[in-house]
């Protein structure tokens, strides 16, 4: 039998940030931690959505986000056992792929569980972490925009026998009605503000009932003040990103979503973005470019698709594309931190909730990302129409036309899903990429 | 909309367009206006694919492709507070593409059963007042609520009672003409219909025809916001069943429940919206003290239901959450299910016919083993 051949792998074009290697080790010790805690008797919540970690780690609580749990097993390509289990179950293919994924894990809980009365017993493989996932001892849901959020959220519970406490927090959308609307303003934004406000008290009411003790608001302020400073330092850096060529890219960003999202609060994370933000000044400075060879400047409008992370990266580097911002990168995830006050830190968190990018109607939406490609300069936006995700989807044909007709610039879509590889259509996207870095080109020629 | 046109042309009133699924149409009825819940069309998608990818149900994309094509324009404003993140995208399309229509919203909370629920709802139907207010530029008074509640309660109580009267055989309504009377109340002049309604259940026990005695009986569940396609439900009932029961939009669930006639109308309001999830559970919201699969098979008991038939629109992802739960309860309790995805632009009716043709064979099959294990059947 002749070896299997191994072909040398060619140099990476896409030139990624040293600094960001460090979430690596970040994220996979948070996930060993995670996996201890019934070990270590830590009580387990589920949620999924807004970032409120960081009420839970201040209780002690270790805190499981679905949509970073399905990510990560996407991310790895181990997401095929849980994906199987949920759809063995009944759940169907055009269901939000985080919520498949995960509810998998929970199939997969149950199932390993209860083996003994289980027609589907099984022993999972070894290289299974799907079944890994602890179970919940409670499920809080605070989901801005999207309904699948809150009815994955009852699923689950479902799923555990309503035998878990569930909390729900509701993050109204921001539809922009009254002549006051806009974006953090208008009376709707404060009405909206104040009821979601309300909603966090009771939830920590809710926490104190699953802990049994009274919560620890001076080590929440604490948390908060460095996720405050994270949250500056990391804008800090994707402001520097207007540089010429990019320091960094998008897919910089993404890599450093789970240390601004649902890493533990500590100074862990003010460490790794002073790293990012030094690293990305010397760059500017120097002028290193994230993509050598930068030719074009894109916006990337989509959630993420943990599947091809690295090799989207790689592709849009290899068409000498640097990817400088997008929606689900810039303009999510403590997007605010002139709202948080670490004193007093419940109404600022809320407001954070409630400007998850997807949670504002088409007007304030259109508006951000038009001044993000404006801020950015770029010549184009690659839609990614995220199959199962229709909170991404909603307004990209909107967007699309007023890039078109505000801004002059070109357009594109590709296919493809945050955690179900079998939507991804490459030929597709290499064609309809081409297509429009084409347009670009005669759009400059024709310039002179 | 050919109904609304006329009837704007005849009473020189506006016509205030909702979409599914808790808007109450009382309120705009109190205002004067004829309210109408917009439909999925027959049109296939053309000038909507302009505005929503095609993996939406097709609802959403038949309201967005009527609004592109300048089909509502009948509608002098659309009102509406749901949440499903499908509808979400709809509305905000339907906006861009009617600029001239006031469009408003407000959203209801889905989640059910917290401290809050109720005095939130009441927020948001006090909310969409207000905007509807400042639209026709006077208040809505007290007194035109309670009235057009006492209207719409007497149209639910009449179509409750033909269902009644189906499930006792006491009337001979197919699925589609079920399905015609209910539809036909989102969109006409209630007291129009409540004529015509009354008219049919004082009619109905006339030369009634005697229904096969091997039809299977059948409970329809699904579609939470467009009607399922008549044609289907021909071919379902050609099949060899009678449809008994069902908690379809366009069915039971739009008409299960009324609102309180005494009081505020607005505490009324956000009452009624509560009770409705309790009365037919909506995968839609959440609620984690009421189950929609022990609905399902407590209405079936009560309907002498031998099956259900599963109609889930495709790409509905409240129904996509919730149907392992169905399945899995129907399973445990050995009731028989036939889960069909429906969509917009075709169907594949004769592959469908095929499914539910074995589905209604099994039942009968059952029917003859519980027969085998009677005492009855053990002599026989």
């Amino acid at each position: 039998m002749n070896a299997p051949v191994t072909l040398p792998k060619p140099p990476g074009a896409a030139n990624k940030l040293k600094s960001t290697r460090m979430a690596g080790k970040l994220v996979n010790d948070y996930w060993e931690m995670v996996w201890r805690a019934k070990e270590e008797g830590k009580l387990v919540c589920w949620y999924e959505g807004s970032s409120i970690n960081p009420f839970l780690e201040a209780a002690d609580i270790v805190w499981v986000h679905g949509e970073a749990y399905s990510a990560m097993l996407a991310a790895r390509h181990q997401e095929g056992p849980a994906q199987a289990a949920a759809e063995e179950r009944g759940y169907l293919r055009e269901l939000c792929s985080y919520a498949r994924t995960h509810l998998g894990c929970a199939v997969n809980n149950q199932r390993h569980r209860n083996g003994s009365d289980s027609a589907f017993a099984d022993v999972p493989a070894d290289e299974d972490i799907s079944a890994k996932l602890p179970p919940p001892d409670m499920i809080i849901s605070a989901y801005a925009y999207c309904s699948t959020g809150q009815q994955w959220d009852e699923m689950t519970s479902r799923l555990f026998g309503k035998k878990i406490p569930i909390f729900n927090v509701s993050i109204p959308w921001i539809w922009a009605s009254g002549k006051d609307a806009g974006y953090c303003r208008g009376q709707e934004w404060e009405e909206t503000s104040r009821y979601v406000a309300r909603q966090l008290e009771e939830m920590v009411k809710f926490i104190e009932e699953q802990t049994g003790k009274p919560y620890p608001w001076d080590r929440l302020r604490e948390l908060m003040g460095n996720v405050k400073k994270a949250s500056e330092l990391r804008l800090e850096a994707m402001d520097m990103c207007r540089a010429k060529p990019a320091p960094a890219t998008l897919f910089d960003w993404s890599v450093s979503i789970a240390p601004i999202n649902q890493l533990p609060c500590t100074t862990d994370i003010v460490d790794y973005f002073t790293n990012v933000r030094n690293e990305v000044a010397e760059r500017v400075r120097t002028g290193e470019a994230a993509v050598p060879k930068e030719k074009y400047r894109l916006f990337f409008d989509g959630i993420m698709n943990w599947n091809k992370l690295g090799w989207l990266a790689e592709k849009f580097a290899r068409y000498d594309a640097a990817v400088v911002a997008g929606r689900y990168t810039h303009m999510a995830f403590w997007q605010e931190p002139d709202l948080i006050d670490p004193n007093n830190p419940v109404m600022g968190m809320g407001q954070n909730y409630l400007i998850c990018p997807n949670n504002h109607s088409s007007p304030i939406l259109i508006d951000l990302i038009m001044g993000l490609c404006e801020k950015y300069e770029v010549d184009g936006i690659v839609f990614h129409a995220t199959r199962t995700c229709r909170a991404f989807t909603n307004p990209m044909f909107m967007i699309a036309q007023e890039a078109t007709s505000r801004l002059g610039i070109q357009t594109t879509m590709f296919e493809g899903d945050v955690a179900d590889e079998t939507f991804y259509k490459d030929e597709l996207l290499n064609t309809r990429v081409e297509a429009m870095l084409e347009a670009i080109d005669q759009k400059r020629l024709s310039a002179f | 909309m050919g109904y609304a046109r006329a009837w704007k042309a005849r009473t020189g009133r506006r016509v205030i367009g909702s979409f599914p699924m808790n808007f109450p149409s009382e309120m705009a009825h109190a205002a004067g206006a004829l309210p109408l819940i917009i439909q999925e069309a027959e049109d296939p998608i053309t000038a909507g694919h302009g505005l929503l990818f095609p993996f939406y149900c097709g609802f959403t994309r038949s309201a967005v492709d009527q609004a592109a094509k300048g089909d509502l324009a009948v509608l002098d404003a659309i009102m509406f507070g749901d949440h499903c993140v499908q509808l979400l995208g709809a509305a905000d399309a339907v906006r861009v593409a009617l600029p001239d229509t006031r469009v408003i919203f407000f959203q209801l909370i889905s989640s059910m059963c917290d401290p809050w629920t109720l005095g939130r709802s009441k927020e948001s139907f006090e909310k969409l007042r207000f905007e509807l207010e400042d639209f026709i530029g006077e208040p809505v008074r007290d007194d035109a609520m309670r009235a057009s509640i006492a209207l719409f309660n007497r149209g639910r109580q009449a179509m409750r009672e033909l269902y009644r009267m189906r499930v006792e055989g006491r009337v001979a309504l197919t699925a589609r003409e079920m399905q015609y009377v209910v539809k036909s109340s989102m969109v006409m002049d209630r007291a129009e219909h409540l004529e015509l309604v009354e008219a049919l259940v004082a009619s109905a026990s006339e030369n009634l025809p005697q229904p096969e005695k091997r039809a299977v009986r059948l409970h329809l569940s699904g579609h939470f916001c467009q009607a399922p396609k008549p044609e289907l439900l021909d071919m379902i009932e050609g099949c060899g069943a009678i449809v008994v029961g069902d908690d379809l939009y366009h069915g039971y669930r739009y008409i299960s429940t009324d609102v309180g006639e005494e009081g505020n109308p607005m505490d009324s309001l956000a009452r009624w919206y509560l009770d409705r999830n309790t009365g037919v559970p909506c995968p839609t919201r959440v609620q984690n003290d009421v189950d929609w699969d022990a609905f399902l098979l407590d209405a079936m008991r009560k309907e002498s239901a031998e099956g259900m038939i599963v109609l889930m629109a495709k790409f509905c992802e409240p129904h996509m959450y919730y149907y392992p739960e169905v399945k899995e309860a129907f399973e445990k309790a050995g009731m028989p299910h036939l889960l069909i995805e429906t969509e917009h632009e075709s169907m594949a009716l004769e592959h469908m016919r095929t499914r539910v043709e074995s589905f209604l064979e099994l039942i009968k099959r059952r029917r003859g083993v519980a027969r085998a294990n009677t005492p009855e059947g053990e002599v026989a």
